[in-house]
């Protein structure tokens, strides 16, 4: 290889080598599913399969750019809003006020999604609370919101949103792919990878930290909507009871893909390949009939095990190095 | 030297820091900076030169006095927060670079790139060619050693580093540059190299440079003009032929050179 090439190389893996464990750990999940369930794989099954995983991954996505945003970023708000947008557009939208076109479902879950999002990124941003306890606060009244409005499930969704748990699932995914890579040739992403890296430093290069830390927790909620709308068509009906489970997958999911818990590092590659290797692990374990309180524990060893690696990378001295002065 | 420095002895203002008492008691600040002048600040440890420097830059909050930074028609603008004094040119580097100076997380791209995005963006799109394109000219004149602009910035050394920090400020086209210790940890020959920097950017571009020092003769290279702090406030000025590093350091020491 030419030092060029070496240079670009490691320049790539500086970048990108944090999905590194996640990604290896997908390979040998998805070669292990093929083995063991083949039959969620087949050209029919699989977008079934994809519609079933698109919540846990849109989660992971949703939670993403508050953690990035650093100063202890988090959303732990993000499974109860996704729970209560169920609610909101299930039972109330499409059920109460009969309005079931995609537009105006799709426009109130982003809407919805983004002014829950803003909840959170005030309190940050403005009222500068600890992220852990102001998406704590928001997490309670999401989920007690959520079962307050609608004590057991109930409804149904349009035939266009069941669609988005097989081959439709395609849409929001791609739709959420794209606009990330979108944003990446924004400044904003440059600002919010700042502020995640050295709060301080990127206020003293004049970057708007309180601005760009607001909007990291409102696209977060605007994700969010989107995960809601995946969730729906994937239960179709309305649950109160469902959202606040994904807040913890989508955290291990996250972490798993190497995008750090102290802010500035990560992206979406990251939270997809974390949350596939939670739903293919589930998945298997679920085939092999382990009870789900193991599967909690296989969680747990994961994300300790990938946190561990992923600090243990950092100090790979070729990785560190590489300037010659 | 002498032709220069009475050029810059008509030069227009940059910027005027007027009545600003930054020690409660202290004897209040008045000091004006010209166009292409550099100046120097010394001071023990905890006189106050530090906390001044700061105060300009907006990083501290001041509220008696006043300071103002002129544009080229010499309106004057008030400066009361750090966004003020960036939005006016008025830039900083800060005296921790590792703590305050670099984004680690990212490249050197985007460490050099941060403070001017918005010039590099057209209608909300990163234009990363040309910012590259940019960063390859500070690349060049300040000798960055970086095999790559996208290789992380801390695998940079400390000289390098600070290469990047003030370029990153240089290329937002400031009029005054407030540089806190900006060769602190840096080696010898880096030291020499931005010296020469200093003085080409002042002489070419017009740019005003304010920098403390904690190495004498950094002064005595680079400054026109050097205000010596001693308990909160400006205890000596030396222009010109009487900056030398004895009246500096008896000024430091409060005492009036013989």
């Amino acid at each position: 290889m030419t030092p060029g090439a070496l240079s670009q190389g490691r320049a790539w893996l500086s970048r990108h080598g944090y999905v590194g464990l996640a990604a290896l750990l997908l390979v040998l999940l998805a070669i292990a599913s093929l083995i063991f369930t083949p039959g969620q794989f087949g050209w029919d099954a699989i977008w079934v399969t994809l519609g079933t995983a698109a919540p846990t991954l849109l989660a992971a996505v949703a939670v993403t750019p508050s953690i990035l945003s650093g100063r202890g970023g988090i959303d732990l708000s993000i499974g109860p809003l996704m729970g209560v947008l169920n609610v909101l557009l299930v039972q109330y939208l499409i059920g109460t006020a009969g309005l079931s076109s995609p537009f105006v479902v799709v426009a109130a879950a982003l809407v919805l999604g983004a002014i829950g999002g803003l909840i959170n990124g005030i309190l940050v941003g403005v009222v500068r609370l600890q992220p852990v306890v102001a998406t704590l606060g928001t997490y309670l009244m999401f989920s007690g919101l959520a079962i307050w409005l609608l004590p057991s499930p109930n409804g149904t969704v349009p035939i266009w949103l069941t669609d988005l748990s097989s081959g439709g699932v395609l849409i929001p995914l791609i739709v959420v792919a794209a606009g990330w890579a979108a944003l990446k040739w924004t400044p904003y992403y440059e600002h919010l990878m700042a502020i995640g890296g050295d709060e301080r430093a990127a206020f003293t290069s004049g970057v708007p930290v309180v601005t760009v830390r607001i909007l990291a927790y409102v696209l977060g909620g605007v994700l969010a909507g989107v995960a809601a709308l995946a969730l729906s068509a994937v239960l179709g009906s309305a649950d109160p009871t469902v959202g606040p489970g994904f807040t913890l997958t989508a955290i291990t999911a996250t972490a798993l893909g190497g995008t750090s818990l102290a802010g500035g590092r990560g992206g979406l590659t990251g939270a997809l390949v974390g949350a596939l290797d939670i739903f293919l692990l589930q998945n298997l374990l679920t085939h092999f009939n382990v009870s789900t309180f193991a599967l909690q524990i296989f969680y747990g060893v994961i994300l300790v095990l990938a946190v561990m690696s992923n600090a243990a990378r950092l100090k790979v001295p070729w990785l560190r190095r590489g300037g010659t002065a | 030297m002498g032709v220069l420095a009475d050029k810059r002895e008509d030069a227009a203002a940059a910027l005027r820091v007027h009545s600003l008492r930054i020690r409660a008691g202290a004897r209040p600040i008045d000091v004006e900076i010209r166009r292409s002048e550099i100046l120097g600040l010394a001071g023990l440890e905890g006189h106050g030169h530090d906390v001044f420097l700061e105060t300009v830059a907006g990083v501290r909050s001041h509220t008696e006095g006043t300071i103002e930074a002129f544009d080229q028609t010499g309106k004057p603008a008030p400066l009361r927060s750090q966004r003020d004094a960036v939005r006016n040119g008025v830039v900083y580097l800060p005296r921790d670079r590792k703590t305050q100076g670099i984004l680690p997380g990212l490249s050197v791209l985007d460490n050099f790139g941060v403070a001017t995005l918005s010039r590099f963006a057209t209608a909300g799109v990163l234009r990363r060619g040309a910012m590259e394109q940019t960063y390859r000219t500070y690349h060049e004149r300040l000798a960055i050693h970086a095999e790559s602009p996208d290789v992380p910035i801390t695998s940079l050394s400390g000289g390098n580093q600070q290469k990047v920090l003030i370029a990153r400020w240089m290329a937002a086209h400031p009029k005054v540059m407030l540089l806190n210790d900006p060769t602190r940890g840096v080696d010898v020959a880096t030291r020499t190299a931005l010296y020469d920097v200093f003085r080409e950017a002042s002489d070419r571009e017009g740019i005003s440079f304010v920098i403390l020092s904690s190495q004498i003769e950094e002064l005595l290279l680079t400054a026109h003009r050097v205000l010596v702090f001693r308990e909160g406030t400006v205890f000596k000025e030396l222009a010109g032929d009487e900056i030398s590093s004895d009246a500096i350091i008896a000024a430091m020491f409060g005492r009036e050179r013989a």
